[in-house]
């Protein structure tokens, strides 16, 4: 049973379901713009898995770092990442915070959302190297390294939580299992059913949030990690199970799961769950759930609006920034 | 001027950075213990958060060193043997480089490799090569190979100093190798070559320990009546093409050598360059003296005939 102080407030839980709903939305708008041929770069959805990663991301606090997946919308929306500022990424606009160079590999210095390369796995260390800065400063922040269970097969995977734990850095590895890595079941390639026994292996305090699509069962598990680690007592591993309902990228086929996988899928879908149970304790009804989607759709027209207005980078500037001295 | 060891040069430009800045680290395996002297005593004064030993993994510590360096350390990585560096390939490559430039200059990862390179006698082929070159193609690392103990503090401490990353290469052989440090603060200049002996008939590029070969070669044609003006490059990327380019056009005459293999090797690039852009400056060919494109080998006398001799310099240069 979670302790009452890391159970998830009505605000939290409308903030987290603010964020989930505005997720899909973007991400559908990002699938509709890239066939549209408007966006030159194709989608990784996070559908079905918004909680989980909208969850990984929202109990953070502005200076807090936060390393997300390459499914990553959730988690950078969770953080606060503006959608205008992800469609001029998607767009390689000039007025990009990256100045059209970072496309699909969200980041940002002032949100504190570190970079991540296109290797699945070359996210541990980085969390851990962050984790060192904040334990030589002195800080109070956290980490929240965000990946899925794929990305656990390589090879930094184990070094980094062992370091992880010999350093006691305030890190939290947020496990989102989805159940496919690329185009594959996981257990096509991991022996093991669950991840977390690895990280109990190190020493780490590790856990499994069984039901990744309540928004409460992930919001508790988080605050109380964000918790530990704020109080100098992390590492912590929480692995979260869920269901990629989502193909890999746009226009796979997904010849490995039958359709009705898929379909019994969906009845546990992370949105209409949350509104659900938001219903049931009283905290919200269909007039909210439609002003959010109001709010979310006004966000994204604004992005858009955004994106066709701003042009591409000058050929000039190729060579500006590859040495920062 | 005072005399010291390469080794104890670069503990003092660690020492004098780590103590203007709290955030300098150094991590690595056994840089408590200090292996190559190199760190030795700074663990008793800076401590285990400063002086960091890590488990045997460079590929993952590197890039803790990495995200450290992102979120406001300047943590130096070393990694006692050049030939692991392939290991942490991957952290340097895809994302030590490339990320100041993708990010539009919004991070930085002020970064220092350290790493031991060159063959120094029957230690094989995996603990022996000298891999600059395999960095040349990487845009946004920096290189750097001192040649002399007052170079190796000052190319350190400006390595750290940088807030971009920085490979910076000790030759192994060069380690216990005495000679002149100022004291106090020293700082080089990344990319300025230096000219370590004047000369009027042929130019000789090297860097790193072959320098030292260079300036016997020189000493040797010097009798024969051939005067070399030998350049130490110092910085590899990006290197001081403005100060090879004034050697030759006063010499005409363009021989580089290096210990790293000759095939797409650093004086390849040299040599293209100086081809491409100035061709009209020389009298003759560009000559390469370099390591052989072979594996490093075990025995003595094919460990000496795989690099290049003091001999071959000077053949090289009676050649050209």
């Amino acid at each position: 049973m979670t302790a009452k102080r890391y159970q998830v407030t009505r605000k939290e839980a409308l903030d987290l379901y603010f964020k989930m709903v505005l997720t899909r939305k973007t991400e559908a708008r990002h699938e509709e713009l890239f066939q549209k041929q408007v966006l030159p770069i194709y989608t990784h959805l996070s559908l079905g898995q918004e909680a989980v990663g909208c969850g990984a991301a929202a109990f953070l606090r502005p200076d807090d770092y936060l390393i997300g997946t390459h499914r990553g919308v959730p988690e950078v929306v969770g953080k606060g990442m503006s959608v205008t500022e992800m469609l001029l990424e998607y767009g390689g606009r000039r007025n990009s915070p990256s100045g059209g160079r970072a496309g699909l590999h969200l980041h940002s210095a002032e949100l504190h959302i570190l970079p991540l390369a296109g290797g699945l796995g070359t996210d541990f260390s980085l969390a851990v190297g962050a984790g060192l800065t904040i334990r030589n400063k002195g800080w109070d922040r956290v980490v929240v390294d965000a990946f899925g269970e794929g990305a656990a097969e390589q090879v930094d995977f184990m070094p980094a939580l062992n370091m992880a734990v010999l350093w006691n850095v305030p890190v939290i590895f947020a496990c989102c299992t989805n159940q496919f890595v690329e185009y594959h079941p996981y257990r096509e390639t991991t022996a093991s059913r669950d991840l977390a026994p690895r990280a109990e292996a190190c020493g780490m305090r590790a856990r499994i949030v069984g039901d990744g699509n309540d928004i409460f069962a992930v919001g508790a598990a988080m605050k109380e990690a964000v918790a530990l680690c704020r109080g100098g007592r992390g590492p912590c591993f929480i692995e979260f199970k869920t269901y990629r309902l989502a193909p890999h990228h746009t226009g796979d086929q997904c010849g490995y799961r039958s359709r009705e996988e898929v379909d019994r899928a969906w009845k546990n879908d992370p949105l209409p769950r949350a509104r659900r149970e938001l219903e049931r304790r009283g905290w919200a009804g269909g007039k909210h759930f439609q002003a959010v989607e109001a709010r979310c759709d006004r966000i994204i027209e604004e992005a858009v609006r955004v994106l066709l207005a701003s042009p591409l980078p000058e050929a000039g500037t190729v060579t500006d920034h590859v040495y920062a001295g | 001027m005072r005399e010291m060891t390469f080794a104890e040069a670069v503990v003092e430009a660690y020492r004098q950075e780590m103590r203007r800045d709290e955030d300098v680290v150094v991590m690595g395996i056994d840089v408590k213990a200090s292996l190559w002297g190199t760190t030795k005593g700074l663990h008793d004064e800076f401590g285990p958060r400063r002086i960091i030993n890590t488990p045997v993994c460079e590929s993952s510590f590197t890039m803790v060193g990495i995200g450290a360096a992102l979120t406001g350390l300047r943590p130096v990585i070393q990694i006692s043997f050049a030939d692991f560096m392939y290991l942490a390939m991957d952290p340097l490559v895809n994302t030590a480089a490339p990320w100041h430039y993708v990010s539009g200059g919004r991070y930085k990862v002020p970064l220092v490799v350290e790493a031991y390179s060159g063959a120094r006698g029957h230690a094989m082929f995996s603990h022996s090569q000298s891999p600059q070159a395999s960095f040349l193609n990487t845009p946004g690392l920096k290189m750097v190979i001192p040649a002399t103990p007052a170079d190796a503090k000052g190319l350190m401490a400006a390595a750290i100093r940088d807030d971009g990353p920085v490979i910076y290469f000790s030759h192994r052989r060069l380690l216990a190798q005495k000679g002149p440090v100022p004291e106090g603060e020293h700082l080089l200049p990344l990319g300025r070559a230096e000219i370590r002996r004047e000369g009027r008939d042929l130019t000789m590029v090297a860097y790193g320990a072959v320098v030292h070969q260079c300036l016997e070669a020189a000493e040797a044609l010097a009798g024969l009546g051939l005067s070399a003006e030998v350049i130490d490059l110092r910085t590899l990327v990006p290197w001081d093409e403005a100060a090879v380019v004034k050697s030759v056009a006063k010499t005409s005459r363009l021989l580089i050598v290096e210990d790293g293999r000759k095939r797409g090797g650093v004086g390849s690039e040299v040599a293209a360059v100086v081809a491409e852009k100035h061709i009209d400056l020389l009298d003759g060919p560009i000559v390469r003296v370099a390591a052989l494109d072979t594996p490093v080998p075990f025995a003595s006398t094919l460990e000496a005939a795989h690099l290049p001799g003091t001999e071959a310099i000077i053949r090289a240069a009676r050649g050209l």
